[in-house]
Formats: C-alpha cells, sequence, structure tokens
C-alpha cells in the first residue's frame, strides 16, 4: 500500500541492489544539492589545508604587524594580540584541526565500526557485554569526560586525538550493528553461511559493502564533533600550548581580550572556518543518511497536492 | 446513468523524480448503485488501489488527476483536495488494508473512531465517545474495548475497529482495500460476512477491491476486472463467472487457490507491464493464453457483450461484431 | 504489570549506570598511570597537612580495592574530598555552585527545546518550502558554530546592552539578603546571555531530529487515514504526526543532555557564571582535583538521571510499552 503510493504499478518489482559502490554516491551528488555542497566544502578546506604552506603569506608563528591591527590591504584578516597575521594563523590552524579531526574520526571508526560489527554479527553474550559499554558510555557527558582524561593525560595534541576517538564511537557503533544486523539475515548471506564462508570472508565481501554508506556517513558526522570538541579542549586549556588550531585562535582571543578590544577579526572568521566544515560535514553526512531512510520517501500529507490536469494526448485512448 | 457515485474517464498519473511518469489508471469508467456491493478486481499493480484512492482525492503530491468522480452528480474531484475534504468520512468512508497501520498506536481506539464525528457535524465529546461504543459493538467488539489501544487488539479485531471506524459519519459509500488480507482464513471470513451483512442492514454501498477473485464472488453482486491501469472486463458476478469474456478473467478464476490450501493451483505466468512507458496494442498480451496476432497493434476497446456487460478483448470484439452481422 | 517492569528496568540501568560513573571516577583518578590524587606532587598547593589528612581520609596508604572501599563509603556519606584550593568540603562548594547552574541550563534548555520543537515541526509540515530551508539552514548552522564562538559573538554585540557579568550573589543562590524580586531580576538580567548562548548552540541539533521525526511519521498509514478522515491538515500534523514523532524527540533529547552539559559548561567559563562548570576549569587550572572529580561525578550523574527522567516521559507517551 504504501510502496504503492509511491510508485505505483510500475508492476516489476525492483530487485534489491546493492546500497554500496560509486553508483549510490553519484546518484546523491546529482539528486541532493545538499550533498554536494557538503562534499565541495570539505573538498575545499582539505585542498587548502595541503597547500596552505605554500600561500600563507606571513608565518603563523612570528610577529608579522602590530598587536591586534585591523584587517588591511597587506592583512587581509588583521593580527591577533601577538601581531601574528590572522589569515596565516587560521591556515595553519586549520591544518592542525583538521588532522585532529580526521585522526581523532579514524581511532572513533575503528573501535565504532569493529564493535558495531563484532556487536551485530556475532550477537548473543558478545553483543549484550559491547552494547551495555556503548550504552554507559552514551549517557556520559562527552566533554566533561573528556576533560577530566586530557588534564589527567596532561595536554598534548595525541591526547586530545585519542580522547575523542574514545569517546566519540558509541553513535557509530550503534548504527553499524543495526544495519549489520539487518542485512545478516538477507537470505543471500545466510546462504553463505551455510555454503561454508567464514567470518571474516562474509563480513568483508558481503556485509562491508552494505554498510559502508552508512559508515561513511557516520565518519563524516563525527569529523564534525570530533573538531568541535577539539576547539571546546583548547578552549578549557586542554590543548598542546605550544601548537596552532583553530581552537586555541578562539582561546587566544577570548583569555587575552580581544573582545574588549573590539578585535572582532580575532574571532570571526576562525568560527566561520570552523561552522563551515562542520556544516559541511553535517550537509554529506545527513544527505546519505536520508537516501537510506526509507521511511522518509513516503509523505501522506503534504502542502503541494495532487492535481488536476487535462489528459494531453497520454494514455491508451490516445491510439 | 443511476449511479450513486460514477466514475467517468479516470486518470491518475504519477510523476516521480528522475523517473519517467507512471500512468497507473487510464481512463477508468464505472458506477456505483445505492446499496450495491461493488468488486474491484486484479494482480497487485493494476491501478485498483490508485483507483480508489483517487475516489477520495487521496493521492500523494506527486499525482495528477484527470476524469470526473460524481457523487449525486456532483463532481467532487473539482476542485482538488479542498472539495474533496467535506465528502471524506462523511459520504465516502475507507477501510485500509488489514496489514496496515491504519489505526494510530498512541491513541484509544474510541478516540480515533470518535475522531471525525465532530468535524462532520455527527456528533461531539461524550455522545461522540458512545457512539464509538455502540459502532465497536454493531462490529463485534466489546464497547468497553474503546478504552483499549490498537496494539492490545488482534488483527481481526483491528479490522472490525477500522470498520466500525469508517462507519463513525454515516457514510453511504464505504471504500475497502484488501480488507482481509494478511488475516488468516477464518478471521477473513468472519470480515466479509460483516461487510456483507452492514451493507446489508445500513444499506451501505460498498466497493471491495482485492486480489482474490473468490472473495469478490462471495459477496458482490457485480464487479469490474482491472489490468494494466484500465478495466479489462465488467460486469454481473455472473457472467463474470459463467461467461468470462476476457481472457485475464478466465485466468484469474482458474487461478483461484482452492477451498482447502493456499497453494495457488495454477497461477498466470509472467507479470502486468510497467506502467512507466506507452503501450501499444494489447497490454495482456505478452500473458494471454490466445492471442492473436491483431493483438499486437491493436488497443482492444470496452465493449458491450451481455447485459450490463463490458469487455475489451479483440476476441469479444469480433464476436459482438459477428452478432451485430447475423442480425 | 508488565508496564511497571519497563520502570525498574530503566531505574536499574540508571542505578548500575551511576554505579559504573563512580566507579570510572575512581579509576580515572587513582588507578591510571599518571593519575592525581596520589600523585599530590603535581598539586601547587599540596602542604604536608594536606598530605596528611588525604592519606587517612582516604587511606592512600592502603591497596587500591580497600581505598575503593573507602571512597565509596566515602561518597555514601556525601564525602568527595577537600578541595585543595579552598580547604573546603567539595560537595559543599559544588552544592553551591550547581544552585546556579541549574536555572542557567534548565531556561536555556526548555526554551531551546520549545523553539526546536516548533520549527523543526514547521520545517517538516512545509517540506520544501521557504520555511524548511530557512529553519533548516539556520539550525545546521547554529548548530556548526563552536558554542563558545557563539558565546563571543553575542558578547562582542550585545555585552554593551546586558550584563555579562557582576552578578550580586557568589554563590548565594536565590535566597540571598537583598530582597527576592530585585535579587531575580538580577539574576534574569545576567542569565540572558548565557542561556540565549545554551539556546542557540542546542536548538539546532533539536530542529533537525524534530523534522527528522515528523517526517518520518508523515509517512505512517494511519497519517493517510486521517487524511481519509477528512481531518484539517493542522490537526493531522500535531495529533497524529507530532504525536507520534514525540517517542524518537524524547530519546534523541535525551541523548543531548550530555551535550548540552558539555555547552553549559563552555558558556560559564565565557560569562564566568558561577556554576559547576567554571569550578571544573578552575579545577584544570589549578589542579584541583577532588573539585574536578567532584564536578565530573555531579554532572555525570545529572545526566543519567535526567536520562532516566526522559524513560519515563517515554513510558507516559507510549502505550504499547509491554515488554
Amino acid at each position: 500500500m504504501s510502496a504503492l503510493m509511491q510508485e505505483p504499478a510500475t508492476g516489476i518489482e525492483p530487485v534489491e541492489k546493492s546500497a554500496g559502490g560509486a553508483g549510490f554516491f553519484l546518484t546523491l551528488l546529482k539528486d541532493r544539492k545538499a550533498a554536494a555542497i557538503g562534499l565541495g566544502i570539505l573538498v575545499f578546506f582539505v585542498l587548502l589545508a595541503i597547500v596552505s604552506p605554500y600561500i600563507s603569506p606571513y608565518s603563523a608563528t612570528s610577529q608579522s604587524c602590530a598587536v591586534f591591527a585591523p584587517p588591511s590591504a597587506r592583512h587581509w584578516l588583521g593580527c591577533d594580540d601577538g601581531g601574528i597575521d590572522m589569515l596565516s594563523e587560521l591556515m595553519q590552524g586549520g591544518r592542525i584541526s583538521l588532522v585532529v579531526g580526521f585522526a581523532a574520526t579514524l581511532v572513533a571508526m575503528i573501535i565504532g565500526g569493529g564493535v558495531g560489527i563484532i556487536s551485530g554479527y556475532f550477537g548473543g553474550w558478545v553483543d549484550i557485554t559491547l552494547m551495555r559499554i556503548t550504552d554507559y558510555l552514551l549517557v556520559i557527558p562527552d566533554l566533561v569526560f573528556a576533560m577530566v582524561i586530557a588534564d589527567i593525560w596532561g595536554p598534548s595534541l595525541f591526547h586530545v586525538i585519542m580522547v575523542i576517538g574514545i569517546l566519540e564511537w558509541t553513535g557509530t557503533a550503534r548504527v553499524i550493528r543495526a544495519q549489520v544486523m539487518s542485512v545478516k539475515e538477507r537470505v543471500y548471506v545466510k546462504r553463505l553461511r551455510a555454503l561454508g564462508a567464514g567470518h571474516t570472508r562474509i563480513i568483508a565481501r558481503h556485509i562491508l559493502p552494505q554498510v559502508g554508506p552508512l559508515l561513511i556517513a557516520n565518519t563524516v558526522l563525527t569529523i564534525a564533533i570530533a573538531i568541535y570538541l577539539e576547539t571546546a579542549l583548547a578552549f578549557l586549556n586542554l590543548e598542546d600550548p605550544t601548537v596552532t588550531t583553530w581552537g586555541t585562535i578562539l582561546e587566544h582571543a577570548f583569555e587575552r581580550a580581544a573582545v574588549s578590544s573590539g578585535a572582532w577579526w580575532a574571532i570571526v572568521p576562525d568560527g566561520i572556518c570552523i561552522a563551515l566544515v562542520c556544516v559541511g560535514c553535517f550537509l554529506l553526512g545527513q544527505a546519505i543518511e536520508d537516501a537510506l531512510n526509507p521511511r522518509l520517501k513516503i509523505a501522506h500529507l503534504s502542502l503541494t497536492r495532487w492535481k488536476i490536469r487535462t489528459l494531453a494526448g497520454r494514455g491508451a485512448d490516445a491510439t | 446513468m443511476s449511479g450513486l457515485l460514477e466514475v467517468e474517464d479516470l486518470h491518475v498519473w504519477f510523476e516521480p523524480p528522475h523517473a519517467a511518469p507512471v500512468h497507473a489508471v487510464q481512463g477508468v469508467s464505472f458506477e456505483l448503485r445505492p446499496g450495491e456491493r461493488f468488486g474491484l478486481v486484479g494482480e497487485s499493480g493494476c491501478g485498483k488501489t490508485t483507483t480508489i484512492l483517487a475516489l477520495m482525492g487521496l493521492l500523494p503530491p506527486n499525482a495528477s488527476l484527470a476524469g470526473q468522480v460524481r457523487l449525486d452528480g456532483t463532481n467532487i474531484l473539482a476542485g482538488g483536495e479542498d472539495s474533496v475534504r467535506p465528502y471524506r468520512w462523511k459520504d465516502i468512508a475507507m477501510v485500509f488494508q488489514g496489514a496496515m497501520n491504519a489505526l494510530n498506536p498512541v491513541k484509544r481506539v474510541g478516540w480515533q473512531i470518535a475522531e471525525p464525528m465532530a468535524f462532520h457535524g455527527v456528533a461531539e465529546g461524550k455522545a461522540a465517545l458512545k457512539r464509538a461504543g455502540e459502532l465497536l459493538e454493531l462490529v463485534g467488539i466489546p464497547a468497553r474495548s474503546a478504552q483499549r489501544y490498537p496494539h492490545e487488539f488482534s488483527g481481526g479485531m483491528r479490522q472490525r475497529a477500522s470498520i466500525a471506524m469508517a462507519l463513525a459519519c454515516e457514510p453511504r459509500i464505504l471504500l475497502a482495500d484488501e480488507p482481509t488480507t494478511a488475516l488468516d482464513v477464518m478471521v477473513q471470513a468472519q470480515i466479509l460476512e460483516l461487510l456483507t451483512r452492514l451493507s446489508a442492514e445500513l444499506g451501505l454501498s460498498v466497493i471491495l477491491v482485492t486480489h482474490d477473485l473468490p472473495v469478490v464472488a462471495q459477496t458482490c453482486s457485480r464487479a469490474a476486472v482491472m489490468y494494466a491501469g484500465e478495466i479489462a472486463e465488467i460486469g454481473p458476478m455472473d457472467a463474470l463467472y459463467h461467461n468470462p469474456r476476457h481472457p485475464y478473467t478466465r485466468l484469474l478464476f482458474a487461478a483461484t487457490p482452492d477451498l482447502y490450501g493456499d497453494d495457488v493451483v495454477s497461477s498466470i505466468p509472467g507479470s502486468p507491464p510497467r506502467l512507466d512507458r506507452e503501450l501499444t496494442g494489447c497490454p495482456f498480451r505478452p500473458r494471454c493464453d490466445v492471442p492473436m496476432d491483431r493483438c499486437a497493434d491493436v488497443h482492444p476497446r470496452l465493449l458491450q457483450v451481455g447485459a450490463g456487460h463490458l469487455a475489451a478483448c479483440l476476441r469479444a470484439e469480433e464476436r459482438a461484431d459477428k452478432l451485430a452481422e447475423v442480425r | 504489570m508488565r508496564r511497571a517492569d519497563y520502570v525498574i528496568k530503566r531505574g536499574f540501568f540508571a542505578l548500575v549506570t551511576i554505579f559504573v560513573a563512580i566507579t570510572l571516577n575512581f579509576f580515572l583518578f587513582r588507578v591510571l598511570p599518571g593519575n592525581a590524587v596520589t600523585d599530590l606532587a603535581r598539586v601547587p598547593h599540596s602542604g604536608a597537612a594536606l598530605r596528611r589528612a588525604l592519606t587517612i581520609e582516604f587511606g592512600l596508604n592502603k591497596p587500591k580495592w580497600e581505598q575503593y572501599v573507602i571512597y565509596l563509603k566515602e561518597l555514601a556519606h556525601g564525602n568527595m574530598g577537600v578541595s585543595f584550593v579552598y580547604q573546603q568540603p567539595v560537595s559543599q562548594l559544588l552544592l553551591g555552585d550547581l544552585k546556579n547552574t541549574i536555572p542557567m541550563v534548565t531556561v536555556g534548555t526548555v526554551v531551546s527545546i520549545i523553539v526546536g520543537v516548533f520549527t523543526g515541526v514547521l520545517a517538516a509540515w512545509r517540506r520544501g518550502s521557504i520555511a524548511d530551508h530557512i529553519s533548516t539552514n539556520a539550525a545546521v548552522f547554529a548548530y556548526a558554530f563552536p558554542t563558545q564562538w557563539l558565546g563571543l559573538m553575542l558578547l562582542i554585540l550585545l555585552a554593551n546592552y546586558l550584563p555579562s557579568n557582576g552578578m550580586t550573589w557568589p554563590t548565594a543562590g536565590l535566597f540571598g539578603p537583598e530582597p527576592f524580586w530585585q535579587h531575580l531580576a538580577d539574576i534574569g538580567q545576567h542569565m540572558i546571555l548565557p542561556a540565549l548562548t545554551l539556546v542557540l548552540t542546542a536548538y539546532g541539533s533539536y530542529t533537525l531530529v524534530v523534522r527528522t521525526s515528523v517526517l518520518e511519521t508523515l509517512g505512517e498509514d494511519y497519517v493517510l487515514t486521517a487524511r481519509a478522515k477528512g481531518l484539517p491538515m493542522r490537526r493531522i500534523v500535531w495529533r497524529h504526526a507530532v504525536r507520534n514523532a514525540l517517542l524518537p524527540m524524547v530519546t534523541m533529547i535525551a541523548m543531548d543532555f550530555g551535550y548540552i552539559v558539555g555547552g553549559a559548561l563552555l558558556i560559564e567559563v565565557i560569562f564566568s557564571w558561577p556554576g559547576i562548570g567554571l569550578a571544573m576549569y578552575n579545577a584544570v587550572t589549578e589542579r584541583d582535583y577532588p573539585m574536578l572529580q567532584g564536578g565530573f561525578l555531579i554532572l555525570t550523574v545529572s545526566v543519567i538521571l535526567l536520562n532516566f527522567l526522559a524513560d519515563l516521559i517515554y513510558f507516559r507517551l507510549d502505550p504499547r510499552i509491554t515488554e
């Protein structure tokens, strides 16, 4: 019935298509503007991070102009409290922030993906144990937890990466577990198992490709969270004080009275960069999730309505 | 025509994003007489559900509609969604598929039955709830069950409750879309019996949509067989059963599962054509057991083959022509 | 009664989670290498007297498991240790801070839920319209900007019009010496900026969650039934779609409590709001581990309790919970 509302009377049931593969992403980018915009933003920032050492106008660590000098033709985004060119600092900060975001996400994905796949595929007590741990971690406030661990371990870039990675895998684990459980029940996977295919082989060859798009969506969304957490930890003085990230730029601006000096340029562009990367991640990740959500495809209620039209030479009567 | 509800040249087509339009209903015409039980039969994907949803204007936003649906001579679809709304439930009510989640899971059943009454000026507040209880009694559920939630009901009870809900505003027409699908055989029989009884007692006209021809044969006096968005054959049940003039009708009866098992004795090979492309010739030709060369090019029209009996088959057409010649 | 079982089960889960948090707290601070409380040499304020007092109180010279038992016992009596900096019981200090945190976070959360629900329902109902685009994009951006950035921006833009610090109450809570109303007005004024920041930082994710859940329910069969009944659109949306969408909404909003607490922590730092977050921030700077430990425990337990509350609300909303 619901299927009829959506795709009435096409007769042939669509063959269950593999959700994975390049085809999925090509259609996604073509059909959903949000996905393309999100990917565009991310690619832009990644490219910028790669080339920034070559195009950065000034040093990101040494003074090149007056303290809190406003934006000018020579210093497009002005200067910070140490007379360092903001644009150069932003570029340098972006590099580190992205590295932290991607590395922490990688850690989270490895843990979360692993836990999710193992939990969903094997079930039983393995599943129960892992899911309990996930449940506990999910309710513990992550920034507070991260703050405590980072403080105990001491401030360093590596610690920040590990802390974020260790905290942010739970969502991924749950999503992946649910997906693996449903894939596992499909006939062809069952048949493979009956044929004696090994667990690793089934997981690697048949389940991972099915879970792929969802895993990517999750990865992208986790990158945003990781970058967000990094800025928060940096703001709380728990980042290595010698590195420059988008987080430490904000922290310096706050700590060194950029607000009372009216130096908005030390704050605004930085926040916009963080927000843009997060928006990019969010748009892309959400678009993938929406595309995979069958429940969003049907709407029985909508502002736009069916139309009364006259038949223009269509249908059987036209013959 | 003397119909209570007259459907004339109804077309419905959908324009899904990134795909060819799907012409789900292609010029369907029939009438429903007062107090009559009318069957709409066909395999899934033949446009029968879309047809009755269109009667109430219950179409998704990507749908377009042409043709007329007249109730007492008034075209209720003329003004789109806004013009049908007053007729919904007040004049035409619907019982959805048994398998469907048609009842809201977080609302009490009685509340759901009473809900439309206030909007159509039937009853309000306490009176509406009392009436909901009476309706439940009418379909064989204790009135106190109005306090319960849908998940506390069995499949059969849910379907009875749906029927009670459809009767809330004393409609004259009841549309039933596969009301017995997903129910077990005993419950199916009870639900059909209930529908028949209510139709007789309340003078209710019923359109019964099903893929199950014997169900229609038991319940309805007239029926239309739909194929590929069109009516293949329409007429009195007797004529369809004893003298089917379209091969599809004949094969459908033959494909009927026997009474004591649910194994299909002989199903029709193949499946209905896709409706997102123009069809030439007879849409049933690829599956027909008596195709002719002409069928590939000529699209058969519905022609009278008996009293109130029409079929869209070139063979029937030939015989009609011959009959005319003889006369 | 099987519905009662659900409450018991969720309550049990909350209790176990609290216990896990308590144990985690012990492990983080005492067992992990480079742990804090035992490593008193790193603490700037640790005199010999303090060290002796701690050693006796927490049995720092005893084996770990015995320390754990002592820790649990002390905690059961409400003893979270003594602040290195203030030389006062942590529980007493943090309770005072909690009194300041709760009103600000409550106001911010309630307002953001209200704003999130309305904009989310609007976006779902008018899917694809300009209203949908505006509210969805605004939500995505509000969600994407870091909390501390939003706070700083509000400071830059509004600090001249609204007070951002200098409240008359340090830790007195609502019932200080001044007249009650004057005091309340003062708090209210000072609360606007922090609470507004919290709303900005939190409402976006609610909008998006609500939008998706409402859209999902709009595809449900009972929405088609409601339409067939001839009900007006507004009623279908609120009584049928939104009512059912409340269920996933409650779960998602509950899952965001941890995020809210994190946001509130940053906000307290920016606006010098004398709450638990600020206390923890100061504890990090001053290496005041008992305070940090106590803050972690209180915030974590609060989030667990709020999640349990959400479970109870879910229970009230969903008649289907039977197993």
